[in-house]
């Protein structure tokens, strides 16, 4: 449909450069939804916020050529965008995006049976649950990962729906890092294995 | 006891837009937590291609706006910002009115030319094989006596649908498309106002957003005005000459 309008063409673009919008679209659409995702965690927000960092970046954008450089407008755009929702609608900077270390690249994605298609994001999820004690991290998984049922997940843990409740607000809590009691019998448990171990 | 947090947990879990609340530190640490472990879900995996086809429909339809609007401003207004357009605007405000030159001409000429964008100079010179001298025409939407003062009429040139309105004896031309998800919005029985049949956002006949959908965090963007001039009793819009509709 784009090739119906010229006023592109006449642009003479160095080597590793998109030809035009769409192609910059079809090519970052996919990173900036997973990125956005990432720091929201539910898709009618992301898709929200996707949509706005393409509609404000769109024109800005159009004389920009490398690569790099696109994916950098990109992101500096989506953290604005991100920091804007967070504002409005909750007024604190729950999750930021962090122009050091945030890399579109990472966000490529793959085939979606892939558990790993969302890099980054995957890797953060892990991390939580490695430190966590074997039933709050077994809620969590099948709660989050899983996507499991608060009832199917009492009947998978073999207790009751209140028990279950009970369980992922103290595993959330406990993965926050706001559950000191916790946190001290864990380094406690830490210091005497590595104790063992010596 | 259900605290605001554990709502806002499960709407996550329950993949839905979560609800605003007063958090304090602590509950933002859950919050992020929670955020982290949704990380890992399917949806994050990637967006649905309806969602990509939608917003790619909406900036084709942003860049058609702009386009025309920069093609076709001397005639109808001449914003401050004009000042700072890029090199692809100005050539298609150049291509427009007809100068088939290489783009210093085009901007030097694009400068003065205003006053009748669509009318091809028969004395052009040979255009270089990648500017194509025109990317819209003026197309007739209604006849002038259809408008009375203060009236909304509807016009549909395919590429580009909208409403006409006259205000003060001048017509004015705002895009019929919704800038929340792109549906094509309705002129109110009153005829007052437009409204979206998606999600039920209004706008002003003049396209200020009135009224916007819950799901959408905050006013959505001004409909945008398309350039639109009156003579011989007709009113014509500057639209693309054929239907993108054709070309895919």
């Amino acid at each position: 449909m784009r090739a119906a309008w010229p006023d592109e063409a006449p642009t003479r673009l160095p080597g590793a450069a998109y030809p035009d919008w769409d192609a910059i679209y079809a090519d970052n659409v996919g990173r900036i939804y997973r990125l956005m995702f990432a720091k929201v965690g539910n898709r009618p927000d992301a898709e929200d916020l996707t949509s706005q960092v393409f509609l404000t970046a769109f024109g800005p954008l159009r004389t920009t050529a490398g690569v790099g450089q696109v994916r950098a407008y990109l992101t500096a755009t989506a953290r604005t965008v991100l920091a804007e929702h967070w504002r409005r609608t909750l007024g604190h900077q729950v999750t930021e995006i962090d122009l050091e270390t945030t890399d579109l690249e990472d966000y490529a994605g793959t085939a979606p049976a892939d558990e790993t298609a969302n890099g980054p994001a995957q890797e953060r999820a892990t991390r939580i649950l490695r430190a966590l004690p074997e039933r709050q991290r077994q809620i969590l998984v099948l709660r989050f990962l899983r996507g499991y049922s608060i009832r199917q997940a009492a009947t998978e843990l073999g207790v009751s729906i209140a028990n279950a409740k009970v369980l992922q607000h103290r595993a959330l809590r406990a993965a926050a890092g706001l559950d000191k009691e916790q946190k001290d019998r864990a380094q406690k448990d830490r210091a005497q294995k590595e104790g063992e171990a010596s | 006891m259900r605290q605001p947090v554990d709502r806002y947990v499960d709407r996550l879990l329950r993949r839905r837009r979560p609800k605003p609340f007063a958090p304090t530190q602590d509950e933002l640490a859950v919050m992020r937590t929670a955020i982290d472990l949704m990380g890992s879900a399917p949806e994050g995996h990637g967006p649905r291609p309806a969602f990509v086809e939608q917003l790619r429909d909406r900036l084709a339809e942003q860049e058609r706006a702009e386009q025309g609007t920069e093609a076709a401003a001397p005639a109808w207004r001449t914003p401050a910002r004009r000042r700072f357009l890029t090199a692809g605007a100005l050539t298609a405000a150049g291509a427009a009115a007809g100068v088939g030159a290489d783009r210093m001409v085009v901007i030097a000429s694009g400068a003065d030319q205003s006053g009748q964008p669509g009318q091809p100079g028969p004395q052009q010179q040979p255009a270089p094989a990648e500017l194509t001298p025109t990317v819209g025409v003026w197309r007739d939407a209604a006849a002038s006596a259809d408008l009375a003062e203060g009236d909304v009429w509807p016009f549909d040139l395919g590429s580009v649908t909208g409403f006409l309105r006259r205000a003060s004896g001048r017509v004015q031309a705002v895009s019929g498309i919704c800038t929340h998800q792109g549906c094509r919005l309705d002129l109110a029985a009153a005829r007052d106002k437009l409204s979206c049949p998606c999600h039920g956002a209004t706008f002003t006949v003049a396209g200020v957003n009135l009224t916007h959908p819950r799901q959408s965090s905050g006013p959505l963007p001004a409909l945008p005005r398309l350039p639109v001039r009156e003579q011989g009793g007709v009113i014509q819009v500057y639209a693309p000459a054929s239907s993108p509709s054709d070309q895919g």
